[in-house]
């Protein structure tokens, strides 16, 4: 994406996620922060020795450069537009109304740059009745759909994860969005909006739920560490108190896991070969998978598993992941110097492309770090301009 | 209920664009799934018997397949090919000299095995790209093993963070999750690759692994553990590493709700709308780090209030003071909610033959200009073929009545 310019207006990561990705791939991002203490994501997560970073806010700020800019002052708004004018994609998550509160709606932006693609993310969208809500990840998953699936069945529903999918997942839509009218902005010259509710890409990615719900008012539950529709498919827990997961989508994968147990007779066609038969006899299936795995340590389950190419894996924390083989061959682990704080490990590029593909060059930037440049490469303004601006507290 | 499946006033971005769908059930398709949404033909080349396992997968359809098929089948034509056969390979190279996409999620080596590996593909297409996805990808001593988006959720570091403190790791919500999350990284790579190739006339090929879609999600769990050690557990329903109260609350009615007060200011206007505005203050609750430091406290204060009222009330409140709440939604809750009409998420299709009716969740993303659309649900197996054989290859009606008397479609 070189030769592309983003900005990113956001704050957090719904959004401003999906500025990262197109830096990995060489895009000029610029992120535009409040010049007082900038994106609130710089305090949120682990705190390092430097005041304006976190670590979440070191990695998903990677290859971005900031430039600050009050958009409270008219000052702030003109040179804001100016930006607009030479870029090709803005990316902001304020609550609906607020850039137009501040002089910046679509229509005016539209103005300064027909080709701009302007991409919005949002708890619940730009339209609706509830589009001025607050909704962080976890309530627009809860308000999707998501974390109503996780946890025990008729127990308390738990998070999916301790981690903001839901902003991930959004950003990707957001980001495949504005790929697709970026062509078409290339092709045509005409800009558009792209209008993401973090709680409806939530709901896209959960299967066949409305689909059962609407033919058959069937409600999907909570469905612990198993599954509803294949049997063995689970979490279990070995001998040496660690978990591995288990995955019988199908028979032969059945049938492949009752010989790795030293046990073929259990996947007999008049056994339980067949799924519907596991599934009837689900407690009982479970319990011998239980029983087994628990019989020996996860490196042992594992082998005899992957003996015989059962769909098995441990359930990783960080700690394992920091020495799992794989991790290390792909390179997931990418460690790169930050500024005053020496390398920080961070998760590698994916999207993984053969021909061009993406690199981090510099994590989180400093507050203000490219607002000079920017300023006065990109936008021609003059350094006494610049001091008075500076004077004027607009950058 | 709404049909907003087409909007002939606006173009579709992606028309001109042949993508072969060979692949199965949800990662590498769904890409294909996104791109036919936004106007890509999309071709899903599966075998005579049976076809795809997607249209078993799932609840059954009055048709006999399933109704995840008939949702994320959408858009697809179905060609039958035998792959194993030498006259379905002959006929699969010439497809893919016509096309710009392939999507596909075989074990490592199996395409080679058929003679259909990228060096060859390459070769019958320079500017091809190609969507690789497999549990662990290419590459790397784990390429070779079976992975589902269960052990991917396990390996990708999720799957171990989501469950009660020292309890049983749950699935996150949804067995296909990392599977979609696959598929989206994998459509942005294609997006990125055709990008590149309508500039260069260079094609490529996309790595994708399922772990790995995972893993990138994961925040800050690998940098806080590379610099400080820290191993993030399982927090139950109430993660509060960074921020309290930040998780799931039970109502009166038996119902649950989720708050998040990233900020002090969220927090003060929770303990407005909890009616106890001295919690905020500078000396109680009012910060942050007080509120991390006392988090067992600031919980059950959250806990008892929201315990003594149904859920309705509880987000009445809140939203009266704009503190981020909601509901935890089951699909009939949101069936019944205005936002998800309002936006139009819910699309009702007649199945095709049956004329059943089925609800499937709208495209996402929405575009102002080009937007996505749903034009057709799943197809039956191989309802294209004789067409696609016509059209796209200019077979006659003898050379097409050979094929399927040789089983090769």
């Amino acid at each position: 994406m070189t030769g592309v310019r983003v900005i990113d207006v956001g704050n957090f990561l719904a959004g401003p996620y999906a500025a990262s990705v197109m830096g990995e791939f060489g895009a000029d991002v610029i992120k535009v922060e409040h010049p007082i203490g900038g994106d609130p994501m710089r305090r949120f997560g682990t705190a390092t020795e430097r005041p304006d970073a976190t670590l979440a806010w070191l990695s998903e700020s990677r290859n971005k450069r900031s430039v600050t800019i009050d958009l409270l002052q008219p000052d702030g708004v003109a040179l804001f537009l100016k930006l607009v004018a030479k870029s090709d994609v803005l990316i902001e998550n304020f609550r609906p109304g607020t850039m137009e509160s501040w002089g910046l709606s679509w229509d005016v932006l539209h103005a300064a740059n027909p080709k701009l693609v302007m991409l919005r993310v949002t708890g619940y969208g730009q339209t609706g009745p509830y589009r001025r809500r607050h909704a962080f990840a976890h309530i627009a998953q809860a308000f999707g759909g998501l974390n109503y699936l996780a946890g025990f069945p008729g127990e308390t529903p738990v998070l999916p994860g301790t981690v903001p999918l839901g902003d991930y997942i959004a950003s990707l839509f957001g980001a495949i969005g504005a790929l697709v009218a970026l062509r078409h902005a290339e092709a045509t010259g005409v800009g558009q909006i792209i209008d993401v509710g973090i709680y409806e890409a939530i709901f896209r990615v959960l299967e066949e739920i409305a689909a059962s719900y609407g033919l058959h008012g069937k409600i999907r539950e909570r469905e612990g560490s198993g599954s509803f529709v294949a049997c063995p498919h689970g979490h279990f827990r070995t001998k040496n108190d660690k978990w591995i997961a288990i995955a019988c989508t199908t028979d032969k994968m059945f049938e492949r896991l009752s010989v790795a147990m030293g046990r073929p007779e259990l996947s007999a066609p008049d056994q339980y070969g067949p799924q519907r038969k596991r599934l009837a006899a689900r407690d009982h299936i479970n319990k011998l998978v239980t029983e087994w795995v628990a019989s020996l340590d996860r490196t042992e389950v594992l082998d005899k598993c992957l003996a015989e190419e059962v769909p098995v894996g441990k359930v990783n924390s960080i700690a394992d992941i920091f020495v799992d083989e794989q991790f290390a061959a792909r390179g997931n682990l990418a460690r790169v110097p930050a500024e005053e704080l020496g390398e920080v490990v961070v998760p590698g590029v994916i999207p993984r492309l053969s021909a061009t593909p993406g690199r981090i060059t510099n994590l989180g930037p400093k507050l203000g770090n490219a607002t000079t440049d920017v300023l006065h490469e990109l936008l021609g303004v003059h350094a006494d301009e610049i001091q008075r601006l500076r004077q004027h507290k607009v950058i | 209920m709404n049909h907003p499946n087409t909007t002939p006033d606006k173009p579709l971005p992606l028309a001109g664009i042949r993508v072969i769908d060979m692949a199965t059930v949800i990662a590498a398709p769904y890409c294909a799934t996104l791109l036919g949404e936004f106007g890509a033909d999309v071709l899903k080349v599966e075998h005579p018997d049976g076809g795809d396992a997607l249209r078993r997968f799932g609840t059954p359809s009055q048709r006999g397949d399933t109704l995840t098929w008939l949702s994320e089948g959408r858009n697809k034509r179905s060609i039958t090919l035998d792959l194993r056969h030498p006259e379905g390979v002959a006929v699969f190279k010439q497809m893919v000299a016509k096309t710009d996409v392939v999507c596909e999620n075989f074990r490592t080596g199996t395409l080679e095995k058929w003679g259909l590996g990228w060096e060859v593909l390459k070769k019958i297409n320079p500017g091809l790209i190609m969507l690789r996805v497999t549990g662990y990808g290419q590459t790397g001593p784990y390429k070779d093993r079976p992975g589902f988006a269960r052990v991917a959720h396990a390996v990708g570091g999720i799957a171990y963070l989501a469950g009660m403190p020292k309890g049983t790791p749950v699935t996150p919500g949804s067995t296909t999750l990392g599977d979609y999350m696959t598929g989206l990284y994998g459509c942005l790579g294609v997006l990125l690759a055709l990008r590149h190739k309508e500039r260069t006339g260079e094609g490529q090929y996309v790595d994708a692994a399922l772990y790995e879609s995972v893993f990138r999600c994961t925040e800050e769990l690998a940098p806080a553990y590379g610099m400080f050690g820290i191993v993030r557990e399982r927090a139950g329903s109430s993660h509060n590493d960074f921020a309290v109260p930040h998780g799931h609350f039970s109502t009166k009615d038996g119902k649950w709700v989720a708050i998040s007060c990233a900020t002090d200011l969220l927090f003060a206007r929770l303990a407005q709308a909890m009616g106890r505005p001295e919690l905020a203050t500078e000396d109680t609750y009012g910060e942050q780090k007080t509120r991390l430091a006392h988090r067992h406290d600031v919980n059950e204060i959250v806990r008892d209030w929201c315990g003594a009222l149904t859920r309705e009330e509880v987000l009445e409140r809140c939203y009266a003071t704009d503190t981020p709440a909601g509901p935890l939604n089951n699909i009939a809750d949101i069936f019944g909610d205005r936002q998800f009409h309002a936006r139009r998420n819910l699309v009702a299709m007649d199945a095709p033959d049956t004329g059943e009716q089925i609800i499937v969740p709208a495209p996402v993303p929405r575009l102002s200009e080009t937007p996505a659309s749903i034009r057709s649900l799943g197809p039956k197996l191989g309802e294209h073929t004789d067409e696609i054989l016509r059209e796209l290859l200019d077979l006659d009606e003898t050379q097409i009545a050979h094929l399927h008397a040789n089983g090769v479609v």
